[in-house]
């Protein structure tokens, strides 16, 4: 009864907006203290956070990302894939759905894509005569695309709390890279097809594939195209480990941006640091103290009570997809995609094991369903970011994201129902 | 008495805004250094990959207390958004006092945790200690819980302290009117 009224309070608590680690933390130390642990382990388990050598890449890869987004590689970026893709039919959305998602993956999806791009992408979309709607669903759904692919911070962090549950099936953040590119590839695809389908009858605005401009955008991103064959090739080359890539990725983009390019000054520096070790921050004292909650968990077998409760009622393992996909969903739209991670996945993953499910291939679903959530409405986090970018009501972004949705909601589905997608190229 | 306050903050701000940058700097320089070192001469620096572990820490707990200082907490808040501006403020204030509370709390008990480590010589490799390092928890935690309590303070006797306590973090929803 007392531990009924304390999770509710603790509950209210948090959707009255305390600090969401605050909550956890106060629910890990009233586990123990009722269990009769010394409080101590709390600090034990945030000490864990010491003892992971893959953690260092999401503060590596976050620095790289706020650095990028703070210079010129945006605009570059358009210029570059304008200039490569930019004469396919509806080429211009597919520029923005390829931009968005390179950028997405190197950026994590924390809305700076659409704060970043959308302001370049929206205005052009509107002059090759797209519809307003058609344009702002798609930048909004686009803010999230690339969480799949390599080297997005949820992918990794996913990767850190899989391996800390000391599972029978390794999950290696390598295996999980490789596990996202054809699931991610799908959803592009799928977006692109529906973008060439609602470019048809519009003129061609940018009418031929022109060399010149090719070569000269090439030549403008001279220093930021080494970038992805850096990471992507050493990972998936076998030649760096994911730390290790994390770390080269920042000192590259230190040097390119800060000494070559000067597009962030000495005196920007230290503000570009702190609003990013700012994010860390907020992730990695999430992920210590969820450390903590989830051993208490753990002890109390919190995750097998809910699966024979839930055994009980479901036996195939189908139905029991459709249920997880439904909640990922809600999920997914009330917490940031960090927070879900590292608070859900000690509870959902040991569930989906005993129903069959391949750990790699639960991270996949896990994080497009995430993906989803970012604008499901009502309250889904970057319809209010594009809203307030664009100065438009948040109802007019609902209407424009319902099209992108359900294409996004099938090849969610897809995903979840498929394993061998995402787990063919392991 | 109002300026030496202000002085007092700032410089206190500079210093973990130093600290900050000059740690990420350094671990981003130590750890290239120590992949260069590999690739090149098949041998890495055996004390850079530990040392990095415990600067993450340094950093993410730093980090945190940054965030604790501009309101850029990962939080859900969406109850307090149906409220009236009064009763919101209100409401900010109650779980800005939790948030102190429970992070005074955590405080107290990592300071016996480093006593513990103190006392028995913990080593994080042979020959260095364990508990300066560790330290950085009961400290980040004490201040974040000061914060905290401040902010609490702040919402109830500053007007319009929303707006000074710096921006509204991402994940609240803006322009949502």
């Amino acid at each position: 009864m007392i531990q009924a009224c304390i999770s509710f309070g603790l509950l209210l608590i948090a959707l009255y907006g305390a600090p969401l680690f605050t909550v956890i933390l106060a629910s890990a130390l009233f586990g123990f203290y009722r269990a009769e642990i010394d409080l101590q382990v709390v600090a034990v388990e945030v000490y864990r956070l010491a003892e992971m050598p893959v953690l260092s890449a999401i503060p590596f890869f976050t620095f790289a990302g706020y650095l990028l987004g703070e210079s010129k590689a945006p605009q570059r970026l358009v210029r570059i894939t304008d200039a490569l893709l930019g004469w396919m039919p509806g080429g211009l959305a597919i520029v923005a759905l390829c931009a968005c998602a390179l950028f997405t993956a190197f950026t994590g999806a924390s809305g700076v894509t659409i704060v970043a791009l959308g302001a370049l992408l929206f205005p052009a979309l509107q002059n090759s005569g797209y519809k307003d709607s058609f344009g702002l669903g798609l930048i909004t759904t686009s803010g999230s695309l690339g969480l799949l692919f390599a080297p997005s911070l949820p992918l990794i962090l996913y990767g850190v709390v899989a391996q800390q549950m000391g599972l029978d099936i390794p999950v290696s953040i390598d295996d999980l890279f490789l596990a996202g590119i054809l699931p991610g590839l799908l959803m592009v695809f799928a977006l692109s097809a529906y973008s060439i389908w609602q470019g048809r009858g519009l003129p061609q605005s940018t009418s031929r594939f022109d060399r010149a401009e090719a070569w000269a955008a090439i030549k403008d991103s001279a220093w930021e195209i080494p970038l992805p064959f850096l990471v992507l090739g050493g990972i998936y080359g076998g030649f760096f480990a994911v730390s290790d890539a994390a770390a080269v990725t920042a000192l590259y983009a230190l040097v390119v941006i800060v000494f070559i390019r000067r597009e962030v000054t000495f005196k920007n520096l230290p503000k570009v640091m702190q609003e990013s070790m700012m994010l860390v921050g907020a992730i990695m004292v999430i992920l210590g103290v969820s450390l903590a909650s989830t051993n208490y968990m753990i002890d109390a077998e919190i995750p097998t009570k809910i699966f024979d409760f839930i055994r009980a009622h479901i036996d195939s393992k189908y139905t029991f997809l459709i249920l997880l996909t439904l909640f990922l969903l809600v999920l997914g739209m009330m917490l940031d995609i960090f927070s879900a991670i590292v608070i859900m996945v000690p509870i959902i993953l040991p569930i989906a094991i005993g129903y069959g499910l391949h750990p790699v291939h639960l991270g996949i679903l896990f994080l497009a369903n995430m993906q989803l959530g970012y604008f499901t409405p009502p309250v889904g986090m970057n319809l209010f970011i594009a809203s307030f970018r664009f100065n438009r009501p948040v109802m007019e972004l609902y209407k424009a994201t319902i099209p992108f949705f359900v294409i996004l909601l099938a090849c969610v589905l897809v995903i979840t129902y498929w394993e061998g997608l995402s787990l063919v190229l392991l | 008495m109002q300026t030496l306050v202000n002085k007092a903050l700032r410089g206190i701000h500079a210093v973990e805004e130093g600290v900050l940058a000059l740690l990420l700097l350094s671990m981003i320089v130590l750890a290239s250094l120590d992949i260069f070192l590999r690739m090149f001469t098949g041998g890495g620096l055996v004390w850079v990959s530990p040392l990095i572990r415990i600067m993450v820490l340094w950093l993410g707990l730093l980090g945190a207390l940054l965030a604790t200082r501009d309101n850029q907490h990962i939080s859900i808040d969406i109850l307090s958004r149906v409220l009236g501006d009064a009763l919101r403020r209100w409401a900010q204030a109650f779980t800005s006092l939790f948030a102190a509370v429970v992070c005074g709390v955590t405080a107290w008990y990592s300071i016996e945790f480093v006593q513990g480590s103190f006392e028995y010589q913990d080593e994080v490799m042979s020959g260095v200690p364990a508990w300066p390092l560790q330290i950085v928890i009961p400290l980040s935690f004490a201040m974040m819980s000061l914060r905290f309590a401040l902010h609490s303070a702040g919402y109830v006797f500053v007007k319009n302290y929303r707006k000074l306590a710096g921006p509204e973090q991402a994940t609240t929803q803006e322009g949502d009117a």
